[in-house]
């Protein structure tokens, strides 16, 4: 059984993942039909009336006419999703992405997540080596005598381990 | 009739001054006899408890009441009620808006306040007791005053008003709306009983692990309603809304999320205190977040400030809620600072290649996910302050964000089962690990040989497969050694939510990713095909009552049952609804929505139809997680107590 669970096939279950994935991701050749990119473009426009939906999430009117001009941009087929998007906003003259710009103030959205992150990963990182120096090394014989007895009630269960 | 529901205002009134009392009293004896130590006065705690909940509830019956008898006295009555809403409805309509959400809100909390009087009324004597009983009635007192104040629906309103609107239109189309606002209060007022016996513990100063116990199942069963009563959410946005979706990441839904995240950071990480007596100032914070953010989310979503499909109300209740939010941070912060002496951890977590170390990544990502939730929901208003200017934060956003964060967490259930407490080595992880490992591989296999396509959703399927393997293995391991009663207590309660979590990842994942539409054409008599189904325009069926005219659109889909998607005009709102019809399978729903416009004398109808794999997975998985907190929250076979130390401890004077 230790064999089984050898380093080799181990590997052998990496490579075996990598190609699936590959395989997988390869193969994806976008939205299906021209619904389903109507579908995809509607759902970075907000909706110009309402409450912070996008226009595939709203049924209000001007969620309705978008769509309409987007389904028209679609069915003509010379414009790319960010031209189509373009024309929208020139249309509206209003907010029409739902995700903020990379740029200036709005940049804050994308930078406070990382910087949060990157922080408590460092602040983790220095944690565990704090605890690492401090730590007593050698278990006492106290600590030998429990980790026995526990072992003793149940050997096979993990959570004495 | 109307003479008696006349009475529903004072009377409601009334009660709602009575419970103000008892909460304000009980306050004033928990303090009082706490401090002085008089067990006289500990002793009335539990009666002012229950006259707060006679209050509560009294109140809570003389809306009903008038709600029922279409007591157009009230003003609130005039806002949601109507002669022409059905019954079911009609009894809904008290928590369809604000006033009546805030009154549901002091309702359970009041229950919550006299069930804790009532079980711990033979410690009352004991401070802890005493200062949780204070802060849930100061708590009380707030959402009394509230009620009373702003959010009072026992207000009068215009003379000579006959007839109301009705609620929204919106609910009043699924019978979800019975279930979904109550569990997910029950879920949120149910975070203010950790809260309080962590405030309790602060005060006292007993910050060591007896609060975590005393509370610990109070706040599993919270979070529990909290999961079911979000999930119910998405299944009502689903059935209701028409654009086929489950989660928008809506300012409410995010307002709900946010404490849901923390509450689930929290529930990890207690098992480290409780284990090994660390983290004590992160657990309280965890709390403390929960609770001040599901204040916060009440403030964002019910002020005004940000405006959702789901608020269903705007009112001048901000300022109360805000300032509440305030006294809590501060107070919080200010007794953990206090306490900071007695808060410091005892011991040391030997290794990130242990459970301890997995909880702490978990809590981690928790708490970067609730960050980026409550950012993007507040972002808009940031902007607003600072440039005014109107900036959208949506769908694509919090999109981008979740699924890296959402997969790292699918990827710490991958691992995390397995781990031993203190330090697990490398062989010992490749042999617990080595079975998961290939479930997470054939679930990608499969998935590849079924078509599936795209990173995310595939490497999704994969730790789903490798996350699903680790918890039925620990599963397996507790069964073989207790047989059934291997599935009860919090560890293995717990894999049974894990496997919810990850049915749910997995069909969000599908759902999100495959689901295709097409706009279809039908005239009568005339088959249509999509996606392999067949639909077919069999007539339209009208429906009129006094409140709303509906058309359906009779389509027979495969040759089968015929389903109705519908447009229903609401007469008092003059408002069109669009009702979808969903064809459920555990393979995927055809979800259909009737397009404008619609007209019954053509021989046409213009439908959308949404092929959506794997739906009614979410709500298996909710399910499971629901089955799986329950069985947590019962005691499994306890081999020591959860405050035992799992080693020796280390003498105060041994060399470093």
């Amino acid at each position: 059984m230790n064999r089984l669970k050898s380093k080799p096939v181990w590997m052998l279950m990496a490579v075996l993942f990598v190609a699936l994935l590959s395989v997988g991701t390869t193969r994806d050749k976008g939205p299906l039909t021209q619904s389903d990119r109507i579908d995809a473009i509607t759902k970075r426009i907000a909706c110009p009336t309402c409450d912070g939906e996008s226009v595939y999430v709203s049924r209000a009117s001007a969620a309705e006419s978008i769509r309409r001009q987007v389904a028209r941009d679609v069915a003509a087929g010379t414009k790319s999703d960010d031209q189509i998007i373009g024309s929208i906003a020139d249309t509206f003259k209003a907010q029409v992405l739902l995700v903020p710009r990379a740029t200036g103030i709005d940049s804050l959205v994308w930078v406070l997540p990382i910087a949060v992150f990157v922080s408590a990963v460092a602040g983790l990182w220095s944690a565990f080596r704090r605890w690492k120096k401090s730590n007593y090394g050698e278990a006492t014989a106290d600590d030998v005598a429990l980790v026995q007895k526990l072992l003793a009630d149940d050997p096979r269960d993990e959570d004495n381990v | 009739m109307l003479g008696v529901g006349g009475l529903a205002g004072p009377l409601g009134r009334a009660a709602l001054f009575i419970g103000l009392i008892g909460a304000f009293f009980g306050m004033v004896s928990a303090i009082t006899g706490t401090y002085n130590e008089d067990e006289k006065v500990l002793r009335l705690l539990p009666r002012f408890a229950y006259l707060g909940m006679f209050g509560a509830i009294a109140a809570f019956a003389c809306m009903e009441w008038a709600m029922i008898t279409r007591d157009f006295s009230l003003a609130y009555v005039q806002k949601v009620g109507s002669w022409s809403t059905p019954a079911i409805f009609n009894f809904t309509a008290v928590w369809s808006a604000l006033e009546g959400s805030i009154l549901m809100w002091i309702l359970v909390l009041a229950c919550l306040t006299a069930g804790i009087a009532f079980k711990y009324r033979k410690k009352l004597n004991d401070p802890m007791v005493g200062w949780a009983m204070a802060t849930m009635f100061f708590v009380g007192i707030f959402f009394f005053i509230l009620t009373l104040g702003p959010a009072n629906p026992f207000r009068e309103g215009a003379a000579g008003v006959l007839d109301g609107p009705g609620p929204n239109p919106l609910l009043q189309n699924h019978i979800l709306v019975v279930f979904h606002p109550p569990i997910l209060y029950a879920g949120y007022v149910g975070m203010t009983v950790p809260f309080a016996f962590a405030i309790g513990a602060l005060i006292t100063g007993r910050v060591g692990e007896g609060w975590l116990v005393e509370t610990r199942r109070w706040a599993l069963i919270s979070w529990g309603f909290l999961t079911l009563g979000i999930i119910l959410g998405s299944w009502w946005s689903y059935e209701v809304l028409g654009w086929s979706g489950v989660w928008a990441w809506d300012p409410v839904e995010n307002a709900s999320f946010i404490p849901w995240l923390t509450g689930t950071a929290y529930i990890h990480s207690v098992l480290v205190q409780e284990r090994r007596g660390m983290l004590r100032v992160w657990n309280l914070s965890l709390l403390i977040a929960t609770f001040s953010l599901t204040i916060l989310g009440t403030f964002l979503t019910r002020s005004g400030v940000l405006n959702s499909v789901h608020a269903f109300s705007d009112s001048s209740i901000g300022p109360y809620l805000l300032t509440f939010f305030a006294i809590i941070v501060v107070v919080s912060v200010g007794l953990i600072g206090w306490r900071g002496d007695r808060l410091r951890a005892p011991g040391t977590i030997d290794s990130p290649m242990s459970r301890e170390g997995a909880f702490l990544a978990n809590n981690v990502i928790f708490s970067v996910f609730a960050f980026v939730v409550l950012l993007g929901t507040v972002f808009p208003l940031i902007i607003e302050a600072l440039q005014n200017r109107q900036l959208v934060v949506g769908e694509p956003f919090f999109d981008k964000l979740a699924v890296p964060v959402g997969l790292t967490l699918l990827f710490l259930m991958c691992i995390a089962p397995v781990l031993p407490w203190r330090k697990a080595s490398g062989e010992l992880l490749s042999q617990r690990l080595f079975w998961p490992a290939w479930g997470g591989i054939a679930a990608l296999g499969l998935s590849v040989a079924l078509g599936a396509t795209g990173f995310e959703p595939l490497l999704t399927f994969a730790f789903g497969g490798f996350a699903g393997g680790a918890a039925v293995r620990q599963l397996a391991l507790a069964t073989r050694r207790q047989g059934l009663r291997g599935l009860v207590g919090r560890a293995n309660g717990g894999m049974v939510v894990h496997i919810g979590v990850i049915v749910i990842a997995v069909a969000l994942a599908a759902s999100n990713s495959y689901t295709h539409s097409q706009e279809l054409i039908l005239k009568k008599g005339v088959v249509a095909r999509y996606g392999g189904h067949t639909f077919e325009l069999t007539g339209f069926t009208t429906t009129t009552d006094a409140r709303r005219t509906a058309i359906a659109a009779d389509i027979r889909v495969d040759g089968g049952k015929t389903y109705g998607p519908a447009v229903t005009k609401f007469k008092s709102m003059g408002t069109n609804i669009g009702t979808p019809s969903v064809k459920t399978s555990f393979v995927n729903d055809i979800y259909m929505t009737l397009e404008p416009p619609v007209k019954v004398t053509s021989d046409s109808a213009k439908i959308k139809v949404f092929i959506k794999p794997m739906v009614m997975w979410l709500w298996i998985g909710g399910l499971l997680m629901g089955v799986g907190t329950l069985l947590a929250a019962f005691p499994g076979t306890r081999r020591r107590k959860p405050t035992d130390p799992t080693s020796a401890l280390v003498p105060v004077d041994a060399p470093l």
